[in-house]
């Protein structure tokens, strides 16, 4: 496998996820896009791994597959109560905090 | 041979990436971010990291998609109100910040486009369970245990959230 084909399929998906961060209003969609860029990064840290022929790059990936599913079991009950106290998937609509 | 196998998992990864975007209904986009995960485990098999690849497969697609789709359950009829609000944000300023983002991210890529293979001969555990563990429980023993406390504190977390009642 190529090192700089690996680049830049894993360029691709993080600007897909951006793209969909942007752009997408339903709250789940939104979250899944954060989870995409995260696995690009993964993608980066396995390609240079296999690249120097270094494992430490492996065990950041394992690192990252942690925080990703904390943040994952976070993320989706902020959204349970957010749609508790409103009824709305669409991060439009919630925007109390805006000065 | 490599060559084939290589370019189909490029293509399917972008391919299901876009799905997860451009999909109105988030039952698809979770299905097409499934395979998105499964091709990446594929491609991690390509570039010899076992152990990741597996952990790929059990954590993400066993565990969090399945918490994904418990939640998109959950809010079955909601999804369909988002069509009655028209968007805040102008839809062609976000298509020419996404074109600029994807410019410099072409330009940026020029650059890497000459890097050399590896002229590493990889050792033969790499990647395996073995080598992986002996890493990870004695060379980054404590930031393991910190993770595991992060996990926890964020489990507690979640559970707080989440509850009922407030």
């Amino acid at each position: 496998m190529d090192l700089s084909f690996s680049i830049w399929i894993s360029m691709a998906m993080f600007s897909i996820g951006i793209i969909g961060v942007l752009a997408k209003r339903n709250a789940l969609i939104f979250f899944l896009s954060i989870e995409l860029m995260l696995n690009a990064s993964n993608l980066l840290f396995v390609a240079f791994a296999n690249q120097w022929g270094n494992q430490i790059g492996l065990i950041w990936v394992f690192f990252i597959l942690v925080v990703a599913a904390a943040e994952a079991a976070v993320g989706l009950a902020i959204i349970i109560h957010l749609f508790r106290s409103k009824q709305v998937v669409d991060v439009d609509q919630f925007n109390e905090l805006k000065g | 041979m490599s060559n084939i196998v290589q370019w189909t998992l490029g293509v399917v990864l972008v391919c299901s990436s876009l799905g997860i975007v451009l999909a109105r209904n988030p039952v698809h986009a979770s299905l097409s971010f499934l395979l998105t995960l499964l091709t990446l485990a594929t491609y991690y098999l390509q570039l010899s990291a076992q152990f990741i690849a597996v952990m790929q497969v059990l954590v993400y697609a066993g565990a969090i998609l399945v918490i994904f789709m418990f939640v998109i359950v959950l809010f079955q009829d909601a999804h369909y109100q988002l069509d009655q609000y028209k968007p805040k944000s102008s839809s062609i300023l976000l298509l020419a910040a996404a074109s600029a983002f994807l410019l410099t991210l072409a330009v940026l890529g020029r650059n890497f486009a000459s890097v050399s293979p590896s002229q590493h001969r990889l050792p033969d555990d790499f990647g395996s369970v073995q080598s992986i563990g002996k890493l990870l429980y004695v060379d980054f023993f404590f930031p393991f245990e910190a993770i595991v406390l992060l996990f926890l504190v964020a489990v507690v977390g979640a559970l707080y959230i989440a509850r009922k009642g407030t």
